[in-house]
């Protein structure tokens, strides 16, 4: 026992073979010489053409707006994903039966995983410098400022390294499962699909489903990406995109002028309160004067300072902007007059113009409004016969309200329909361009905010690491599935 | 409770049913006869995945066997969850997305499944000679369990072919012996080599007892299947046996990490980078087998040593896929001697060369073996070089197709011991009758033992 023991002692200390460290070279060697030898190269170019082909796709609005930059961050945490997985599906299983020989000749796995993860480095550094070039190349406009550092582009691009990296380890570890090089692109798909689907950004998952997307690498690489566009406080322009589209549909509808009253009475908001205890003075003791003052740019304010209190919805205010323009504002006043409010005018039965005359109620091409065609259907009040009630003092809002929505002589008045009919671009005019595009970018981005793409150095931080949680948890998959490599033939 | 009955009930039996409890109580009868018939102990039949795998082996499809007990458990796991969350609908959100995954999971294992099952039952179809038509009845669960009722309890259906006891025909060939270590020289003493595989003990390699002198040649011979392969990765410690192998005094398993480098195996296929210069690949092999202390200088000169030796001077630059089939073999022999080693394995390093090149590969061998290693080379062609080598290792795979030494001594003694005048009439007559050989290995193996160990 003892002499064998002093055998291998003696063993031992005669001969000392290269130790995991010193072994890491040989094979580094080996991999950069295949990447000239073995056409490795060609995922160089490769990665360009489809940098180009993304970037072209989404030049004109990743950084600009929401949709924009989330589509865009989708697409480069894709071209990340596939130059990674690309890189190193086949690395190993192509090579099986030689690692099988090297090992059996004293090869250490862990450095033969080393070796490939420094030379998988490698190549997806120089990928994603690439990828960053061509991108700025096709026009992507990139920030120039960056949250760690003073380039945005090094921020940017050591998200794009990672998530590269970290799709470059798992399917070196799927490499590592696959027996050989048609079982690894068989595999292959499947994965990519799963990293598309799960990556919890672009497609509306389940709520069973969500803890999958923590199994993916698009899942971080997509909100790192998105985070860094700054996501939160970009505009959205889908759905101006689309109105604008839509600018020659024609909309319309009917409304009575008792739905308005009726909004205009709800005195438990505050806004309408508000709005009602305006005091329009002595306005009424005449009725022509009234009907001037009554202007439509005045109703139209009144209607839009509801919509802003949020008393009335957007269409809905547009709808009463409209009535109230067209011809209920005259309408009110003559009911007001008919009521006694006024000292002249019993009948009103005039055309033409809307703050002078107004019988029939047919509004056509008034000049404010522009709108295509408003119908008032249904007659003006055609009699009034007054009671005279005279006002006297301070008149609000509020009592012109309640007396038009109170009057029973304005009972026919009230349930006056009003056909509107209209095109949306005409409508959009109306109201305001600006303003309701204004509004809608706001409004929209306020709903699409996303706390997961808030650009903040945590963050971004909580992204990287996971990523870098990755290529660890892969990287070991790999060595630990490697090292059964004996029993293949089992 | 009665809930919980009714699920078992309906898991056993797949149905609650009375008609399909009473089909498959009879469906497992006449599976219980089948498998006693094709000796296999009838139980079996009421273990629900296992039936599936004894069945398959009664039917001689173990391989279907094992995908056919997979398939039809994880099919009914995915059934079982499928029940669940239908029990649970209402309780768990989008529990319809979750359902259609399992239903979608649990279609395509069913789809494999009856696949399956159509490959067991074809085999239990061609077991019992019967004709094909048979297996229409196999397709459906409400007409299977005619063929089994009728198979299992009609005395004229008789399998044609048996599941074999192994354990009994491995404890009637038992052998016993060891050989004394050699000092200088490979010594093996090895019990047994053992896989499980499926819940199944095989024993792959049993009482293999010899010690190799320095110098010798030895051709290691031996029918498919016989365990050579097995033998030489056991011998080299790549995968350990129960065992103990010396070489050169020194314990191959217990000092592995330093005892790899003294030998040198060359595999059947070249195992190299065929987009790898020879050199290159030289050079590595070098840097990985020669211990730290050697220079870089020295590295390289030892590697333009074993270039001119093994003739791949004039290749140096050539990657390794432009070499012609000779050369590969000798840049792959190179690359093991590059360390000098004291053992060196050879697995059919003759295959694909003509006959005057394998000459001058084995006399390059032999060179070798004069230098003081051992040499231990398997082939499928060896009396065109039989002179050259020493000793002759024939293993044979016995009734239990368990690998057994069936000899191992000098070329003209195995002649006399198996009666034969060449090499490969030895190997037909330890072959079993269904691979084209004599079926002899039992006898010899039995014969080889009393001669060497009493």
């Amino acid at each position: 026992m003892a002499e064998k023991k002093q055998r291998m002692t003696d063993h031992q200390v005669l001969v000392r073979h290269r130790g995991r460290i010193a072994q890491i070279p040989i094979y580094l060697g080996k991999q950069l010489r295949m990447f000239v030898y073995q056409s490795d190269w060609k995922v160089i170019p490769m990665s360009a053409l489809i940098a180009g082909l993304v970037g072209m796709v989404i030049r004109k609005r990743m950084f600009i707006n929401m949709e924009g930059s989330l589509m865009g961050a989708f697409a480069l945490a894709c071209v990340g994903i596939w130059n990674g997985c690309f890189n190193s599906i086949q690395v190993i299983c192509r090579e099986r039966d030689v690692i099988k020989r090297m090992h059996r000749s004293g090869m250490h796995i862990t450095s033969y995983v080393f070796a490939h993860m420094v030379y998988q480095a490698m190549l997806c550094l120089l990928q994603t410098l690439i990828t960053l070039h061509v991108t700025r190349i096709t026009g992507i406009q990139y920030p120039a400022e960056g949250l760690f550092t003073r380039w945005f582009l090094v921020d940017f691009g050591i998200s794009m390294f990672l998530i590269t990296y970290a799709s470059d380890m798992m399917a070196l570890w799927i490499s590592t499962i696959a027996k050989n090089s048609t079982t690894a692109m068989t595999i292959m798909p499947f994965v990519l699909i799963f990293q598309l689907v799960f990556s919890g950004g672009m497609l509306a998952l389940p709520e069973w489903s969500k803890p999958l997307t923590m199994l993916t690498v698009s899942n971080p690489g997509l909100k790192v990406i998105a985070a860094q566009t700054d996501y939160n406080h970009k505009p959205v322009v889908t759905v101006w995109n689309a109105i604008k589209k839509m600018k020659d549909s024609e909309i319309g509808g009917t409304i009575t002028v008792g739905d308005v009253l009726d909004k205009l009475s709800d005195t438990k908001n505050k806004n309408v309160r508000a709005l009602r205890e305006i005091e329009i003075g002595n306005v009424l003791a005449d009725a022509e004067q009234a009907a001037g003052e009554m202007e439509l740019a005045e109703a139209l304010e009144l209607v839009g300072a509801l919509e802003s209190a949020g008393v009335l919805e957007s269409a809905e205010a547009l709808e009463l902007a409209e009535a109230l323009e067209s011809a209920e504002a005259l309408e009110l006043v003559g009911a007001l007059e008919s009521a006694g409010a006024a000292t002249e005018a019993n009948t009103m039965q005039t055309e033409g113009t809307a703050a002078t005359e107004a019988n029939t109620m047919q509004a056509e091409e008034t000049a404010a409004t522009e709108a295509d065609t408003v119908q008032a259907e249904g007659t003006a009040v055609k009699t009034a016969d007054s009671s005279p009630a005279a006002v006297s003092g301070s008149v609000t809002i509020g009592d012109l309200i309640d007396l038009a929505r109170n009057s029973e002589e304005m009972a026919e008045f009230r349930n006056q329909g009003i056909t509107l009919k209209t095109t949306v671009g005409k409508l959009i005019d109306f109201v305001g361009k600006k303003a309701v595009k204004k509004t809608l970018q706001e409004k929209l981005a306020a709903g699409s905010y996303n706390p997961d793409y808030e650009y903040t150095k945590p963050n971004i931080m909580i992204y990287w690491s996971r990523l870098l949680l990755f290529v660890i948890l892969f990287a070991a998959l790999a060595t630990i599935t490697l090292e059964f490599i004996d029993k293949d033939k089992r | 409770m009665q809930v919980l009955i009714g699920d078992v009930v309906r898991f056993y039996f797949g149905s609650t049913a009375p008609v399909d409890i009473v089909l498959r109580i009879l469906f497992f009868a006449g599976l219980w006869r089948i498998l006693q018939k094709s000796g296999v102990k009838g139980w079996w039949a009421l273990v629900p995945w296992a039936r599936e795998y004894q069945l398959a082996r009664c039917a001689h499809r173990e391989p279907e066997g094992r995908a056919y007990c997979i398939t039809s458990f994880a099919s009914d796991i995915a059934v079982l969850i499928l029940a669940v969350v239908e029990r649970q609908r209402g309780q768990i959100e989008d529990v319809d997305t979750l359902t259609i995954v399992f239903l979608v999971i649990g279609v395509s294992l069913e789809l494999v499944w009856i696949v399956f099952t159509i490959r067991v039952f074809s085999g239990l179809i061609q077991v019992y000679g019967l004709r094909k038509r048979w297996l229409w009845l196999c397709l459906t669960s409400y007409t299977i369990w005619i063929p089994v009722v009728v198979w299992g309890f009609v005395k004229s259906y008789q399998p044609r072919w048996k599941v074999e006891d192994l354990r009994e025909l491995m404890e009637s060939l038992a052998t016993h012996g060891s050989a004394s270590v050699l000092d200088q020289g490979l010594t093996v003493n090895l019990k047994d080599r053992t896989v499980t595989e499926f819940f199944q003990k095989k024993v792959l390699l049993k009482d293999i007892h010899l010690s190799i002198p320095q110098g010798h040649m030895v051709l290691l011979l031996g029918g498919s299947g016989a365990g050579k392969t097995t033998f030489i990765n056991a011998v080299n410690g790549y995968e350990k046996a129960n065992a103990e192998v010396m070489l050169n005094g020194a314990d191959m398993y217990t000092q592995y990490k330093h005892m790899q480098y003294e030998v040198g195996f060359v595999p059947q296929s070249e195992m190299m980078q065929g987009k790898d210069t020879v050199w290159n690949t030289l050079l590595d092999s070098a840097s990985l087998r020669l211990p730290m202390d050697v220079t870089a200088e020295q590295r390289k000169k030892r590697v333009t040593e074993v270039m001119e030796i093994f003739g791949l001077e004039p290749v140096k630059n050539n990657l390794v896929e432009k070499l012609s089939g000779g050369q590969k073999k000798r840049l792959s022999i190179s690359m093991e001697f590059l360390s000098n080693p004291s053992l060196f394995i050879l697995d059919e390093p003759d295959s694909g060369l003509d006959g005057v090149m394998a000459r001058e590969l084995f006399e390059q061998l032999r060179k070798i073996a004069d230098t003081g290693k051992i040499v231990i080379v398997i082939t499928h062609t060896p009396d065109r070089v039989i002179d050259l080598f020493d000793d002759v290792i024939v293993l044979a795979k016995d009734s239990a197709r368990t690998g057994r030494l069936a000899w191992y001594g000098g070329i003209e003694d195995a002649k006399k011991f198996f009666q034969r005048d060449s090499m490969e009439k030895i190997v037909k007559a330890v072959n079993r009758k269904e691979e084209g050989g004599d079926g002899l290995a039992d006898e010899y193996v039995l014969k080889y033992a009393e001669v060497q160990y009493g």
